[in-house]
């Protein structure tokens, strides 16, 4: 559990090294999430020495979002004003996306 | 004098109270409007709201729960990499799928909300709108939005997915179970997924893959897309 841990932790260090060395417009865990899905399919590391922090960590994934939802309270107003763009932007594009994704799916499946 | 609510315990108990309380509630009830992490965060906001407590004060506890966001991220990526391992078959058809209706999905709010005349902020914070809630409110701070928005329209979004996604995808004559779960996947992310389980297990295992996919891909291509397309605008 610990080993697996350090592994996360020292993916996640050096996510923020590369971000903040080569000043990449991509968030530092973003960077170290790619970097250990890269480090698992080239075989470099084992997907057994980190799997137990990381389904540890996944697990309670839910409960490390809800500050950030709870922070929306600040924001009353800004989604008061901007609600009509907010939900028909996202309701139309959300839409749009399940149909092409499903079409796009469907048609090179049976090929 | 200090007040309970200054100590940082207040806002991490809390936090944690009203998420068990919330499954708990799940779990008897089994609606997906009372998706845990929703209800939780209202039941937070209107205690705090009813003892005048400002999110600050929440946040000296909260904030500890927060933080683990960003390793959690990097567990993401594991499981990402799992996922792929569990579809053996040919995965090019089902990843330009993913790739365009992701990229779509950005696009299309990206245009829509400056068309609809959002402020610049708002079209900043819906970008990353489909991807996993932790994937996007972190796209959120790199496109400079305001992460909060974020996570409540995400989670808005994939109960839509999960509530609406099925029938409306049925409707529109898509007829393979596969292709609805990696729409679900794609466009309403974990929650979206949770219903593409309940179709069936395979259609489920599309869509856990298409989510990661489509985490990896809007992580990427997001903060580009939302820069070049504001430059036009």
């Amino acid at each position: 559990m610990y080993k697996s841990l350090v592994y996360i932790f020292s993916f996640l260090a050096l996510g923020e090294i590369i971000k903040y060395v080569f000043n990449i417009p991509i968030a530092g865990n973003i960077i170290a999430m790619i970097l250990i899905f890269t480090c698992l399919k080239l075989k470099i590391i084992k997907l057994s020495t980190v799997k137990p922090a990381a389904d540890a960590l996944i697990k309670y994934m839910v409960l490390f979002f809800i500050p950030y939802g709870v922070g929306m309270m600040v924001y009353f107003d800004v989604l008061k004003e901007n609600w009509i763009p907010i939900i028909f932007a996202s309701l139309i594009s959300t839409i749009i996306t399940l149909y092409l994704t499903a079409i796009i799916q469907q048609k090179l499946e049976k090929k | 004098m200090i007040h309970f609510y200054d100590l940082p315990v207040f806002g991490f108990f809390i936090t944690i109270l009203a998420f068990y309380i919330a499954q708990r509630l799940k779990k008897r009830f089994n609606y997906v409007f009372l998706n845990p992490v929703l209800v939780s965060m209202v039941a937070i906001i209107t205690f705090l709201e009813c003892v005048s407590v400002d999110f600050d004060t929440y946040n000296n506890g909260a904030k500890y729960l927060s933080f683990f966001l960003s390793p959690t991220i990097v567990a993401l990526g594991v499981l990402f990499y799992e996922k792929f391992e569990q579809i053996k078959s040919n995965l090019k058809p089902f990843i330009t799928a993913v790739a365009v209706g992701g990229t779509i999905s950005i696009i299309t709010v990206i245009v829509l909300s400056i068309l609809l005349h959002a402020p610049e902020i708002i079209t900043r914070s819906l970008a990353a709108k489909s991807v996993t809630t932790p994937i996007a409110i972190e796209i959120t701070k790199i496109t400079k939005g305001i992460p909060s928005i974020t996570a409540v329209v995400v989670i808005a979004v994939g109960i839509f997915g999960n509530a609406f996604g099925v029938e409306l995808l049925r409707f529109l004559k898509i007829k393979s179970s596969n292709a609805i779960g990696t729409a679900l996947g794609t466009a309403a992310h974990g929650i979206g997924t949770a219903r593409a389980i309940e179709l069936d297990p395979l259609a489920g295992a599309y869509s856990g893959l298409a989510m990661c996919i489509n985490g990896l891909i809007t992580a990427v291509v997001t903060p580009y897309l939302v820069q070049l397309i504001l430059q036009f605008a």
